[in-house]
This record gives structure tokens, C-alpha cells and sequence, in this order.
């Protein structure tokens, strides 16, 4: 191999990317935090947790112009997607295969000690994708249902007059529960991953630079690094 | 000791008195001895005079006293009291006079009451469930502004008085309503929002009416058909058929319900998935780090 040609780190997510990831999660923790007040308005300190907010009226304000600006942000995210087609720069690295399963069973036997080996990872592992992946099942169901929410009397005229007794009752759990698994999810899994990882704690700072290591990239990556720099990797199956 | 000399006061009071009984027997006369008896004929004097009622004279309402040890303390109630009180007192076994002397002074409300679904309940049907002015308003001794925090009736306090007899079982099978009216409403966003303080979120006299409020059998009843529709516009402007559909206070339909089951189940899984690949890969770092040094890093 020649080190030469092999770069000491490289750039994962661009300027664009960073910039959206930091506004889908300012919005994220308004709208968990806004949210939170009301999904738990019985209990004690959620009418203190609101006022701190500016009050009930100020933290349906934010709870709405952050919930559009995510919109906002993930329409673009489409239009970004699309834009890198365009220049033929969109590679398909975070599709979910048959290998994201298998890289998953064999993780898992690496974590009992089955497996010697941790699993040969494309640009992305599966756990990766799937917190990718979540932000979508998010949008559709939280973003969806938090949008008919807002605009009730409009949104009424599109269902049809004999789900009229029940569609509003999902669309509110709709919201509620897939709240609460998104806060769940980013607060154990996410968190867990890039921030309090032994490796990338007190936090993966790719957020900002959006650059790894090279020797990240190959430990973490392999597949990746052998597809960028064609090397064999001693790890390669 | 102090009961000892109000009682002798009282005594010696009434002797002297006597001949000019219906005159001038003001509140604190009675709360000479009421202020300091315990139980149901207690009246705190400085909470009955921080009440909106608290200037007034106890015969205004009490007009008609029973007992020796009230002898020459009250007067007459009128036909009209006595007519009414004899219709409430199913209700109100206390003193039905005294409650039925609302109405002298709240004759508006009263016409409002006696026509609604709790009126009739008491007066025509002289049912001892419905409720009376106090059973919303509570004692009539204390009673405070609407605006007041401590008014039972308050924008954020009437849900609860409401709440009860409509979370009554056996009412709610006596009348035909449901009894999961409350938590139907407090778990909707009308209820949490109030909860959190939000003023302009409904409760329950918004939308159904308070003293004029209608059985929901009852055409005029502002939360049936058109009305509704009338109604919900009062916030939701545009309102229609279709969208007013979605409040009703009825248990949750089926559909709506095992929605829920599955989203809870998918919650539930994968918050035990990712529980147990975090628990497994800080497991496995630690182990690594322990036994498998420059095994896997450098």
C-alpha cells in the first residue's frame, strides 16, 4: 500500500450535512422539551417545566416553528439527496442490505465472544442506518401527525366522514408514543454511539469537522477503506 | 370559656332584644356562637368575611331558624322561598330555605338553572343527585369571585367540580352518561393544555354551558348537531360536520385502541432492543480493553 496517496482523515459529512444535522437536532430537543409538558401534563412539574418555557401559549409558539423548521429541514434534506444525484456524487451507502443483517447477527456474536472478528462495515453500519432511517419513520409518523395536528379544521376535510370517530385519536397517540420512542431512541442509542462511547466520549466531534481519521475510517469502516483505497485490509474476509 | 360567655352574651342579648327581634341581628351575632362551634354549623368568620357574600347579614338567607336557642333570631321567608325550598329539599337537607335564597338575589341564573338538565333534575324531579348552587359553588359561606384562584368554579378549577359526579359509576349508569367523560377529556389536548395553564384551552362550561347547561338528549343542547358545530367555531373557526366529530368524550373506538397496542409494542421493542446493544457493547468494549489489548487496537 502506499501511504502516499492515503490521506490522514477524510471528509464524511459536508458543510450542508452538518448544518442540517444541527438543525434537526436544536429542533428535536425544542420539540422534545416543549412536547415533554405537555405529554405529561399530569404529572408534577409539568406545568413548572412549561412555565419555564415562556408558559403554555409561548411553548405551543416553539413547539410549532421548531416542528416546521424540521419539516423545513428534512424537505431539503430530500432536495440535497437529489442535488448529489444530479452530480452523480450520491452513493448509495446507507440503503439497507441482506449484509446489514448479517453485520448485525455477527456484531452480536462478537459481543457473546462467538465471533473474533467485529463485522467487515461498509461507510455505514446498520446502526448507523438505522438511526438514519429512524429520522424518516419519524418524520412521516411524528412530522405527519404533529402537522394535522396543528392545522385540525383543514386537515379534518381530507378523511372521510366514518374514521372522523377514531383518526384523530390515532393521529394523537401516533404522536404521543412515536414522541416518546424518537426521545427514547436518540437518548439511549444515539447518545450511547457518539457520545459516552469509551472512544468518542465526550462526544464524536465528526459533528463539527465532519472529517474522521483514517485510522477511525479503517477500524471502524474497513469496507469503506478498502473500497476508497484498495487496499487489503488484514481484517478483509 | 369564651363559648361560656358568648352563650351568656347571646342570652342576655336576646333577653334584651326580644321585643325587636326581626331588627338588626347581623352576622356577627351569629358567628358570636357559629365562629367557634366544630363540625357542619361552623362558620369561619374570617373566611365568610373575605367571601363576596361576607357583608351579609346570616337571616338574609337563614330567613328561617329552627330551635329554641334561635328563638327571635330570624324572620319569614317569603312564598316564593318556601316554595322553592320545598322542591329542593331532597337535595339540600341542611337548610333548604337558606339555599333556596339564591334565587332572591340570582333570580337570572335561577331561570337558567330550573330550565337546564340539573335544574329540572332537582326542582322538577326532586331528585336528591342533581346538583344545587352549592354543590358547584360550594359552602355559600365562602364563596369566591369567578376570577379568583380559589373559586371551585375557576376556568382551571370547574373541570374537577364538574368531575365530581360526572366520574360517579352509578350516576353515570343512573343518567346514561358515560363515566369516562373526564379521562376522555383530561387525556385530550383541551384537558392538558388547561392543565399547563393555558388559558384559552375550553373547559367543560365552554362548550357545554354551566347554569343553562342541556342534557345532551336535548336539541338545544349546544354540543348536539348544528350547535356543535356553532360551538367548536367559537375557537376553531370554519369548524364542520366532519371535524367536530372528533371530540366526543366516548371511549376510545377500537381502532384507535389497538393502534395504540401496536404502537406500545413497537416502542417497547425497540427500546429493548437498543438497551441490550448498548449493555452488550459496553460489555464487549470492557472486555476488550481488559483481556484483548493490541489485539484489536494498535
Amino acid at each position: 500500500m502506499n501511504n502516499k496517496n492515503i490521506p490522514t482523515e477524510i471528509e464524511r459529512f459536508d458543510l450542508s450535512a452538518r448544518i442540517q444535522h444541527v438543525i434537526m437536532f436544536t429542533t428535536f430537543l425544542l420539540l422534545s422539551f416543549t412536547g415533554w409538558g405537555l405529554k405529561y401534563a399530569y404529572q408534577d412539574p409539568a406545568s413548572a417545566w412549561i412555565r419555564f418555557w415562556g408558559g403554555a401559549k409561548m411553548a405551543g409558539i416553539i413547539h410549532r416553528t421548531a416542528g416546521i423548521t424540521m419539516l423545513l429541514d428534512f424537505i431539503y434534506h430530500q432536495f440535497y439527496l437529489l442535488n448529489l444525484a444530479r452530480k452523480r456524487d450520491l452513493r448509495l451507502t446507507l440503503v439497507p442490505t441482506l449484509k446489514d443483517v448479517l453485520d448485525a447477527f455477527q456484531n452480536f456474536m462478537y459481543f457473546f465472544g462467538l465471533s473474533k472478528e467485529k463485522p467487515y462495515f461498509g461507510k455505514f453500519n446498520y446502526m448507523q442506518k438505522f438511526d438514519y432511517w429512524a429520522v424518516y419513520w419519524g418524520m412521516f409518523i411524528i412530522g405527519a401527525s404533529g402537522f394535522f395536528l396543528a392545522f385540525p379544521v383543514t386537515v379534518s376535510s381530507i378523511f372521510p366522514m366514518w374514521s372522523t370517530q377514531w383518526i384523530w385519536d390515532v393521529i394523537f397517540i401516533m404522536h404521543s408514543d412515536e414522541a416518546l420512542l424518537a426521545i427514547v431512541f436518540i437518548l439511549i442509542f444515539h447518545f450511547y454511539n457518539e457520545h459516552l462511547r469509551s472512544e468518542v466520549f465526550p462526544m464524536n466531534w465528526m459533528w463539527l469537522t465532519g472529517k474522521m481519521s483514517i485510522e477511525q475510517l479503517k477500524h471502524h469502516h474497513p469496507m469503506e477503506y478498502d473500497n476508497l483505497f484498495g487496499g487489503k485490509s488484514e481484517k478483509k474476509k | 370559656m369564651r363559648n361560656w360567655l358568648n352563650a351568656l352574651l347571646l342570652l342576655l342579648f336576646t333577653v334584651v332584644m326580644v321585643p325587636a327581634a326581626y331588627a338588626a341581628v347581623d352576622a356577627a351575632t351569629c358567628l358570636g356562637c357559629h365562629g367557634s362551634m366544630e363540625g357542619a354549623t361552623n362558620v369561619s368568620q374570617e373566611k365568610y368575611t373575605k367571601s363576596v357574600h361576607g357583608s351579609f347579614d346570616c337571616v338574609m338567607c337563614h330567613m328561617s331558624l329552627k330551635g329554641a336557642q334561635h328563638q327571635g333570631l330570624s324572620g319569614k321567608a317569603d312564598k316564593a322561598t318556601l316554595e322553592l325550598a320545598a322542591r329542593i329539599s331532597p337535595k339540600s337537607k341542611i337548610d333548604p330555605i337558606a339555599q333556596a335564597a339564591c334565587a332572591q338575589c340570582h333570580a337570572e341564573i335561577y331561570e337558567m338553572y330550573k330550565a337546564s338538565v340539573h335544574g329540572k333534575n332537582v326542582i322538577i324531579k326532586k331528585s336528591s343527585d342533581g346538583p344545587v348552587c352549592t354543590s358547584c359553588h360550594g359552602s355559600p359561606h365562602y364563596i369566591q369571585p369567578k376570577a379568583s384562584k380559589e373559586s371551585t368554579v375557576n376556568h382551571f378549577k370547574v373541570v374537577q367540580t364538574c368531575g365530581k359526579c360526572h366520574e360517579e359509576k352509578d350516576l353515570s349508569e343512573k343518567y346514561g352518561f358515560s363515566p369516562l367523560v373526564m379521562e376522555r377529556y383530561l387525556e385530550s389536548f383541551h384537558g392538558r393544555k388547561l392543565k399547563v395553564g393555558y388559558s384559552k384551552a375550553p373547559s367543560c362550561v365552554d362548550c357545554h354551558g354551566a347554569h343553562d347547561i342541556k342534557s345532551d338528549k336535548d336539541p338545544s343542547s349546544p354540543v348536539v348537531g348544528a350547535n356543535k358545530i356553532k360551538t367548536c367555531s367559537k375557537c376553531h373557526s370554519g369548524a364542520t360536520e366532519k371535524f367536530v366529530a372528533a371530540i366526543t368524550h366516548k371511549p376510545l373506538h377500537p381502532i384507535a385502541h389497538y393502534a395504540e397496542i401496536i404502537l406500545i409494542i413497537l416502542t417497547v421493542s425497540v427500546f429493548a432492543f437498543i438497551c441490550m446493544h448498548v449493555l452488550l457493547d459496553i460489555y464487549a468494549d470492557i472486555r476488550d480493553r481488559l483481556f484483548r489489548k493490541g489485539d484489536k487496537h494498535e
